[in-house]
């Protein structure tokens, strides 16, 4: 089966290789990521007072475009997901707000669009045994830590992905492709968001302590779903180096990345070289490479 | 802990505006400090979540709508998540930052203001954000070159992360008219 995807802005961009190894993972899983026709930004935040109208307009858009080539839309960028999933129920369940939204962008969506990320179509529909069973170069011995974030769990009786204290799906995730899986007790903490840009040093705080948390927890990289996240937790690296000596990088990947490794697909075309802390020498020290 | 102390002039009707335009019901809460405790930028507010809302309750408009903490909010959702008694106090920041800007108070912090306003623009455009020209946009109005955007901003692109040019939709006529619409309501 094929999936109608959604890529979002960002992946066209800064997380260019995210985009690449998840559609690269796809065929080797036996399934298409069918790009979606004319897709605009999703908007980035979904409106949270009630007469917000205007931020629901873009992700509304994206739905009903969407609906015309298919019935389920997937997404990899988790700040993506959240707000297209959001909207959709919202479209579903209150009938003058989607009467109001299909006359503001011209079209007749009903809510009847399934919203799936990437993770779980791997469960759902591929089953992590199943995927265990499809691994042929199991990432024995790496101590990775699952980085959920916000957006993919909160506000939970709107996104039901899983727990909302404590998450499992991505620990399960990377144990089927063989790491050993890091608890740590920051993995639903916030990363600072797009404070990275008004308020640097929020974003730096909020980073230092996801991370110091995970290398305490004996982690030796991080595994994210969002390149907001990534952002702050691999780019801001150089900051937290910079204000606490004693700091020791860790590489962050997408989940992916370690996917598509694990799969056995070509190390050179995993995007390794825009992941801002390099994560080369641990690949090789833990002979991946 | 600081406490809360009013003084000068309140106003009445401070309370209800808010539950109304957030939908959420402040009186449920009883001060348990969940909410302010698991929040990721509280530390860096001047007004703590849990007194924003003893504050509003208590009719403190200028002091709550002037704050940094409205700007300083992420919606992580976190406080939401928590609350015992469901107050989302996500969905209340989003609201004061509305009305803040429907009032003409002036962003305390107003740099993430300005960084909103670039992402709009940079939607506007084409459809969809690109980041080059937006926080080259963000940079010309903030006028914060060097506090810190720029270096980081500098080092993606030399990684090939940012393409030069934005990737325009085909239908730009389409946004350009919801966009229109969206603002003729708005001066409605």
């Amino acid at each position: 089966m094929d999936y109608l995807y959604f890529p979002g802005c960002t992946l066209y961009t800064k997380a260019k290789n995210f985009d690449q190894t998840a559609r690269n993972c796809s065929r080797l899983l036996g399934f298409e990521l069918k790009e979606m026709k004319n897709w605009t930004c999703c908007g980035a935040a979904f409106p949270l007072a009630t007469d917000n109208l205007m931020a629901l307009l873009p992700p509304s858009r994206i739905l009903a475009t969407a609906r015309e080539e298919g019935t389920v839309l997937t997404t990899l960028c988790a700040v993506c997901f959240n707000v297209i999933k959001r909207t959709n129920r919202l479209i579903q369940e209150d009938g003058e707000k989607r009467d109001k939204i299909n006359n503001f962008i011209e079209k007749n969506y009903q809510g009847d669009l399934q919203v799936l990320h990437y993770l779980e179509i791997l469960k759902k529909e591929i089953g992590f045994y199943q995927l265990k069973e499809k691994v042929r170069k199991p990432l024995e011995g790496l101590k990775a830590a699952a980085y959920y974030g916000c957006m993919l769990l909160r506000p939970f009786e709107e996104m039901r992905f899983d727990d909302k204290e404590n998450p499992k799906l991505f620990e399960e995730f990377l144990e089927a492709l063989g790491t050993q899986a890091v608890e740590f007790p920051y993995k639903i903490e916030c990363c600072g968001s797009f404070q990275s840009v008004g308020s640097p040093d929020v974003a730096t705080e909020c980073a230092y302590k996801i991370l110091g948390s995970a290398i305490k927890n004996g982690a030796e990289a991080m595994v994210s779903t969002c390149p907001m996240c990534t952002f702050n937790i691999d780019h801001k690296q150089a900051d937290i180096k910079q204000k606490y000596l004693d700091f020791k990088p860790i590489p962050v990947f997408y989940f992916t990345q370690l996917l598509g490794m694990a799969m056995g697909l070509d190390p050179q075309a995993l995007g390794f070289d825009q992941n801002a802390v390099d994560p080369m020498p641990l690949l090789k020290e833990k002979g991946f490479l | 802990m600081e406490t809360v102390t009013g003084k000068g002039k309140v106003s009445v009707s401070f309370l209800e505006e808010v539950m109304r335009k957030s939908g959420e019901n402040l009186n449920l809460c009883y001060q348990c400090l969940k909410c302010t405790v698991g929040c990721p930028t509280a530390p860096y507010m001047d007004i703590r979540p849990n007194n924003i809302i003893r504050m509003i309750q208590m009719g403190m408009k200028k002091e709550v709508l002037g704050s940094s903490a409205i700007w300083f909010c992420v919606y992580c959702q976190t406080c939401g998540t928590r609350c015992p008694n469901e107050i989302h106090i996500g969905v209340l920041m989003d609201a004061l930052r509305e009305m803040a800007i429907e009032e003409g108070v002036p962003a305390k912090e107003k740099n993430i203001h300005l960084f909103h306003e670039a992402f709009i623009q940079s939607v506007r455009r084409g459809g969809r954000a690109h980041e080059v020209t937006m926080l080259m946009e963000y940079m010309l109005r903030s006028k914060d070159m060097m506090k810190g955007s720029l270096i980081p901003g500098m080092k993606l692109f030399l990684k090939g992360k940012f393409p030069l040019l934005p990737s325009f939709i085909k239908e730009r006529g389409e946004i350009k008219r919801i966009f229109e619409k969206c603002q003729t309501k708005i001066k409605e």
